[in-house]
């Protein structure tokens, strides 16, 4: 193996050519000419290596999608994280292995445009209607089962704004996915999940006031 | 006025606690150190993290999947 004059990162071997992954890749990624060229092409193959991955494993969502339409979300992913890894490209700094930082672009990226695909032609409501709260076997679970369902029910009516009110119900109970509903209100996935946080902390400090905290603490199994 | 039924899993994810509190992208900022710290050691904590993962199914999503690819890494 050699290494060929003015680019370091193509390495020969007898009769083919073949591309490593440099050592640090922000400095390939920011060099011009050929060596930049070829960081660019093995980052373009990490990324559709991780969206294709990402896009496999969402597929039953996009109702057996054939592997040609596999294949186009995942290089359109690919494009687009390279984009978004690019722009950020400066901010790396090496808290993880640069493979795993640029994997997660696109994996986002993937993750996302499946989402949008999935539910392109379904309708998002939002009303802050009534909420009857499931009694069947399965909540008999819940300690004061009961009791704690009529307390969240009063909760969210009480203690949460109207807004507040739709963005939960529309993500916790109708399940519209976080940056789908993002999309489709022209706003961010950071800002809907705050929202529902705001909500989660109202309706907390409301079951708490009507005593009914310890009941929500050991249905999340956690011993605070 | 629509009525919804709310399973149980509903009514746990409404009344889950969140704190300490961390953005989606803060959590993004910082998933691939913590995938990496994850699973060089199962029982590394990071409680704004784990706490994130656990109320916000879209991160979880993305995060379950970067663990699984990184995994496949030589």
């Amino acid at each position: 193996m050699t290494t060929t004059g003015g680019d370091e990162l193509t390495h020969r071997t007898t009769g083919s050519t073949a591309e490593t992954d440099p050592d640090d890749w922000v400095l390939a990624l920011s060099l011009e000419g050929p060596a930049q060229e070829v960081a660019l092409r093995r980052l373009h193959g990490l990324l559709l290596r991780a969206s294709r991955h990402q896009v496999t494993r969402m597929c039953a969502q996009l109702g057996g999608a054939d592997a040609a339409r596999v294949d186009e979300l995942a290089n359109q992913s690919a494009d687009e994280a390279m984009v978004a890894l690019l722009a950020k490209l400066h901010t790396f700094e090496g808290r993880s292995r640069f493979t795993t930082w640029a994997y997660k672009f696109a994996i986002l990226q993937a993750a996302t445009e499946v989402r949008r695909q999935a539910w392109r032609s379904r309708e998002v409501t939002l009303d802050d209607g009534e909420v009857t709260v499931d009694r069947g076997p399965s909540v008999e679970q819940y300690v004061e089962a009961a009791d704690l369902a009529r307390a969240v029910s009063r909760a969210i009516h009480e203690a949460l704004t109207p807004h507040q009110r739709r963005i939960m119900l529309a993500l916790v109970v109708d399940q519209v996915p976080i940056d789908v509903l993002a999309q489709r209100l022209g706003t961010s996935r950071n800002a809907l999940y705050k929202t529902l946080h705001d909500a989660r902390v109202r309706t907390r400090a409301h079951l708490a006031a009507a005593g009914h905290l310890r009941a929500v603490t050991v249905s999340e199994g956690v011993d605070r | 006025m629509n009525h919804r039924r709310v399973s149980p899993d509903a009514l746990r994810a409404m009344t889950l606690d969140t704190q300490p509190w961390l953005s989606c992208d803060e959590c993004f900022d910082r998933m691939d150190a913590y995938v990496e710290r994850l699973l060089a050691d199962p029982d590394h904590t990071d409680v704004p993290m784990a706490t994130h993962l656990n109320a916000c199914t879209a991160c979880a999503e993305e995060a379950d999947s970067l663990m699984a690819l990184v995994r496949l890494d030589p």
